[in-house]
């Protein structure tokens, strides 16, 4: 370190003084380090602090170093982190990520900790099967969540139209949208928003016709008929103007912020259960939570339990075992679940579950009642999406564009959307 | 006798040319205002949004917050695990030894390249060009690897000791383009005069050429201040952020985000930045001097 | 790269007159000498800093590497899939070209314009320059990615003014048709840069030549015409050829106004955004170095271009 000083002295010459402070290196010491890496806001990063707080308290001599970026600065950084050696120790991972980073080998098996370190017996097995890739266990989930429909409660009174229930179909959801639009109550507004290029929702549609994004062996499992018939019925919807024009659909970059609902342009938004608070909190209306629509009366729901995101241990971590440790302290500790709350999503233990509901404010409760109550609307887990996922929902969405403005007609969609991904997933 | 020159060199520059008469003058001074209100406008909106409750940034298009509450400034300063006084403190280290950098090594290299002759010279110049052309998103991951391997990862030392190394090329080729603007009758004379290579760039290159090397030294705070990229790689403590990474800690698209500390911050963040342009800017004035010479 | 080395070798009447050497090492140094002293700080951080990170990525964009495992030797196939398979790479190139060709006219005129204004004694010159750079102090934040999509959106105030001449707009920002003008008028907007440089190169005018040609009855604009462009030539080729390159590898408006997916349909995939995400998102940073190594082609043989005529229309006083 003190030929780093002095090399930097010399070239800094004057400015050295000013710049002490911000080189000056790290307390040195004897501690067992342990790196963390999260996605999320100041909200997210102080209750993990605290709960990291608590588990050195129970583990003296391990310091623990936490660092936490907005998710779309997250897997750069990771990303340049991981190829250049340099990777975190515990990995904050998303279900669409695990199968990219898993398989290459950048992350550790746990399955030799089940058991012994990592006590998940009450967990959700299906859950924990959900953080596995070939056979072998790299995630554990910090939590479940399901997508669902953001609706704005006030907006639907304003217009006379009741809220939709669990048992809502597509056709009465147009129906609705349709009726929030012709009511006019508020200056260039429309029912819903558009969906058609909305993965999740795409998704949760082909599993009440029996089929599915990907098959387990990472192949496109549906036709471009399925897509055409999607296409072709948020064309119709679109024309009637239940939902909103092309170019307003377009401002959505499938995010909170720039969602039609709270740029004040639609009813209705498409997003996951967890980010209730976040729309919430941008939005003056009150918002709620519900279920996507059913293809017919008697259909089954398409939803899931999905993981919101896991813990992953870095497959280069000097300490494997204490990375496990940590993860296990996470998920099961219950003063860090009062602390965690269900702001990752609903905890995946059933005791944690049961001392948590008490202490939750009241969206918080209305995301844990929301996913423990989809009841018959959940199906199984789907297998982790396959390497190329992310490009297949990118071409998803300019797909759904391309025949929202009119470049392509509902039929040639499909077939597009069909011949793009199974491209995308045969190059892997 | 480099003295001498500077004297003869900087007469008193003359009245402001191109003169209009009064409608002439009403008339630019209008379009400049008008053209000075866009410019202004996404402040006031900045501001205004950094204001107004949460609910309404996104929504309304109005300029006028409905109520105004000034807690988000102090929520973005303190709000976050580190102050943002901090993240100030870092940006101007940063910032500070960019500028001193870039002005130093890139005038260096550009007089080389503007007025010394040396076998190569060329060569190397296309070189300097070709290293602005390459797109910083693939070499990152190699300089990654070469920073982390000199244990300079979660320095700020990968941010500024390219500087220090000319690394820049931009202000390479910027101040070759002005000191090739300078008559080179200067440095015949000096030379005569038994004047090296140093004394002509100390005496008669830099301050001849105070307008460029403070237009260098303005981009170069302006631009390291809003670098991104670089601090998000290179900087993992949070102690160490800098100004944009500790903004961009505000917004996770994916769950909450502090939207008014965001803009409050934003806002706060151009006060220095404007300090400097206008300190600085006054050498862009007094260039006009050095400039009105005899050829 | 020729061209570039010729025109980059305008050199006037030298005075290297030396005495004779005492050695023949010594009559090199003392004529090559300095100049590589002067140049040595940028030589060590090209050999140090920048040359190995540009040979890794030049290997690496003839090998499979998805950014975790070590990289796999694969020949040529990136770059013959760029040439003959990957559709996204022809919309990218020609949502970029169509970028640069737009916004390099326009931002350079705009910024010669009001530099020129600002220059001939306008009173508060200062306040103006100030107020003129600001957008640009205001980069590529996330508040101005917000701010866009508020001001181009349907129901934006753009829209609104133009409803007061009866026209009827469309959602600019997010209409395939439009986007990219917006990112046009973002980078116009930002004209501070150039703007500065602009000035700072008329300040070098000696204003004895003004003066001598008012003397002679030359109008303003025969002034302007004859003095004021031709001595202005370098700073002019200057802004030309390095904001040709920025736009070329214009990232952070798109990135930051379509949320990085380079929509609506592809209408801002800029080649540098298509580039990252296949680096980042698609873990194929094999296959985006060949891009990049494209880019720089590219941008290589437009840059030689320039100095190549740059003899004919620069004018240097050396």
């Amino acid at each position: 370190m003190t030929q780093k000083i002095s090399r930097r002295s010399v070239l800094a010459g004057g400015a050295a003084l000013l710049s002490y402070a911000a080189f000056a290196p790290h307390a040195f010491s004897q501690e067992t380090r342990l790196r963390l890496l999260w996605w999320g806001s100041q909200t997210r990063a102080d209750r993990t602090n605290k709960v990291s707080e608590l588990f050195k308290t129970a583990n003296p001599g391990v310091a623990i170093n936490g660092e936490f970026l907005g998710w779309s600065d997250y897997w750069p950084r990771l990303a340049t982190q991981v190829a250049g050696g340099n990777a975190p120790d515990v990995i904050q991972m998303d279900y669409r990520y695990i199968v990219e980073y898993a398989r290459r080998g950048a992350l550790a098996p746990l399955d030799s900790y089940l058991g012994s370190v990592l006590k998940v017996e009450d967990f959700d097995q299906v859950q924990i099967k959900g953080g596995s890739v070939d056979g072998k266990l790299y995630g554990i989930s910090l939590g479940a969540n399901s997508t669902a429909m953001m609706v704005n409660t006030v907006a639907f009174e304003e217009a006379g139209v009741d809220l939709p229930t669990p048992s809502t179909t597509w056709d009465e959801l147009a129906r609705m949208g349709l009726e929030i639009t012709k009511a006019g109550k508020r200056k260039g507004y429309y029912g819903l928003s558009d969906g058609s290029g909305v993965e999740p929702l795409l998704e949760n549609w082909l599993r009440q016709r029996g089929k599915a994004l990907f098959t387990a062996d990472g192949k496109i499992a549906y036709d471009a008929n399925d897509g055409a018939e999607w296409f072709a019925m948020w064309q119709k919807m679109r024309e009637d103007k239940a939902c909103v024009p092309a170019d307003i659909q377009a401002l959505d970059q499938f995010n909170i912020e720039t969602s039609p609902l709270s740029l004040g342009k639609a009813a209705t938004s498409y997003a996951h259960s967890n980010q209730l608070v976040g729309y919430q909190a941008i939005n003056k209306d009150k918002i709620v939570l519900s279920s996507h629509a059913l293809i017919s009366k008697d259909a089954k729901g398409g939803h899931y339990r999905k993981p919101s995101m896991f813990f992953s241990v870095s497959a280069k971590t000097s300490d494997p075992e204490l990375g496990a440790k940590y993860v296990n302290f996470f998920v099961k500790d219950p003063e860090a679940a009062k602390i965690l709350g269900v702001e990752r999503g609903v905890p995946e233990s059933a005791s944690v579950r049961e001392a948590l509901a008490p202490s939750l404010d009241d969206l918080g409760r209305a995301a844990l009642e929301y996913v423990s109550g989809l009841g018959a609307l959940a199906g199984d887990l789907p297998p982790p999406p396959p390497s190329g996922a992310g490009e297949a929902e990118l071409a998803l969405r300019r797909v759904a564009e391309q025949v929202a403005f009119g470049q392509l007609d509902a039929k040639q969609g499909g077939e597009t959307l069909v011949d793009e991904v199974t491209q995308i997933l045969s190059r892997g | 006798m480099t003295d001498a020159i500077m004297s003869s060199v900087t007469a008193p520059p003359s009245a402001p040319l191109g003169r209009r008469g009064p409608l002439g003058s009403v008339l630019v001074h209008a379009g400049l205002i008008a053209a000075s209100i866009a410019m202004l406008y996404p402040l006031l909106w900045m501001i205004s949004a950094s204001v107004r409750p949460e609910d309404e940034i996104f929504a309304s298009t109005s300029l006028w917050p409905s109520s105004i509450d000034v807690a988000s400034y102090l929520r973005g300063w303190f709000g976050l695990d580190v102050s943002f006084g901090r993240f100030f403190w870092n940006s101007l280290v940063v910032a500070v030894l960019t500028v001193i950098g870039n002005v130093v090594a890139c005038s260096l290299a550009a007089y080389a390249f503007a007025r010394l002759r040396f076998a190569g010279r060329n060569f190397w110049f296309a070189i300097m060009l070709g290293t602005l052309m390459i797109p910083y998103h693939v070499t990152l991951i190699p300089q990654y690897v070469l920073f982390l391997n000199l244990g300079w990862v979660n320095t700020f030392l990968p941010l500024v000791v390219p500087k220090f190394l000319a690394s820049d090329a931009f202000f390479i080729f910027l101040m070759v383009q002005f000191f090739r603007g300078i008559p080179r009758e200067l440095d015949e004379a000096a030379m005569m005069d038994g004047c090296g290579p140093w004394r002509i760039y100390w005496k008669i290159m830099v301050p001849l050429s105070l307008p460029v090397l403070a237009t260098a030294a303005i981009f170069s705070f302006i631009w390291t201040w809003d670098d991104f990229f670089g601090p998000l790689i290179y900087l993992n403590d949070m102690n160490t952020y800098t100004i944009q990474l500790g903004l961009r800690t505000f917004v996770d698209s994916s769950s909450t985000s502090d939207w008014g500390g965001l803009f409050a911050m934003s806002t706060l963040s151009l006060v220095p930045v404007f300090f400097f342009f206008l300190f600085f800017q006054r050498l862009l004035i007094e260039g006009i001097a050095t400039t009105g010479m005899k050829r | 790269m020729a061209a570039v080395q010729d025109s980059a070798v305008v050199v006037g009447g030298g005075v290297q007159a030396r005495p004779a050497a005492q050695g023949r090492w010594a009559s090199i140094w003392a004529k090559h000498g300095a100049g590589y002293m002067f140049l040595l700080p940028w030589l060590i951080g090209f050999f140090g800093l920048t040359l190995g990170p540009a040979i890794a990525s030049l290997y690496l964009s003839f090998t499979s590497f998805d950014l975790i495992r070590a990289p796999e030797w694969v020949g040529t196939a990136n770059y013959v899939r760029i040439a003959t398979a990957d559709p996204k790479f022809a919309a990218a190139m020609q949502v970029t070209f169509l970028y640069v060709v737009l916004s390099v006219p326009f931002k350079l005129s705009f910024a010669l314009l009001v530099a020129i204004l600002l220059d001939r004694g306008v009173r508060g010159l200062t306040v103006y320059r100030a107020i003129f750079y600001l957008p640009s102090l205001l980069g590529g934040s996330v508040a101005i990615a917000v701010l866009w999509r508020q001001l181009f959106a349907g129901d934006g105030l753009i829209n609104s003014l133009l409803a007061q001449f009866g026209i009827e707009g469309p959602s600019w920002i997010s209409h395939p048709n439009y986007a990219i003008w917006t990112l046009v008028v973002l980078s116009v907007w930002q004209f501070g840069s150039p703007m500065i440089i602009f000035l700072a190169g008329l300040r070098q005018i000696p204003t004895d030549m003004y003066e001598a040609a008012s003397l002679d009855g030359a109008s303003k604009f025969r002034q302007f015409y004859k003095i004021t462009l031709p001595l202005l030539t370098p700073v002019i080729f200057f802004n030309a050829v390095v904001q040709t390159i920025d736009a070329f590898k214009a990232f952070t408006p798109a990135f930051i106004i379509s949320g990085g997916t380079g929509g609506p349909i592809n209408s801002t995939l800029f080649y540098t955004l298509y580039l990252y995400q296949e680096a980042f998102g698609n873990f194929r940073m094999g296959y985006a170095s060949a891009l990049a190594w494209i880019l720089v082609l590219i941008i290589a043989l437009f840059t030689a271009f320039s100095f190549l005529t740059s003899r004919y229309w620069v004018h240097y006083d050396d």
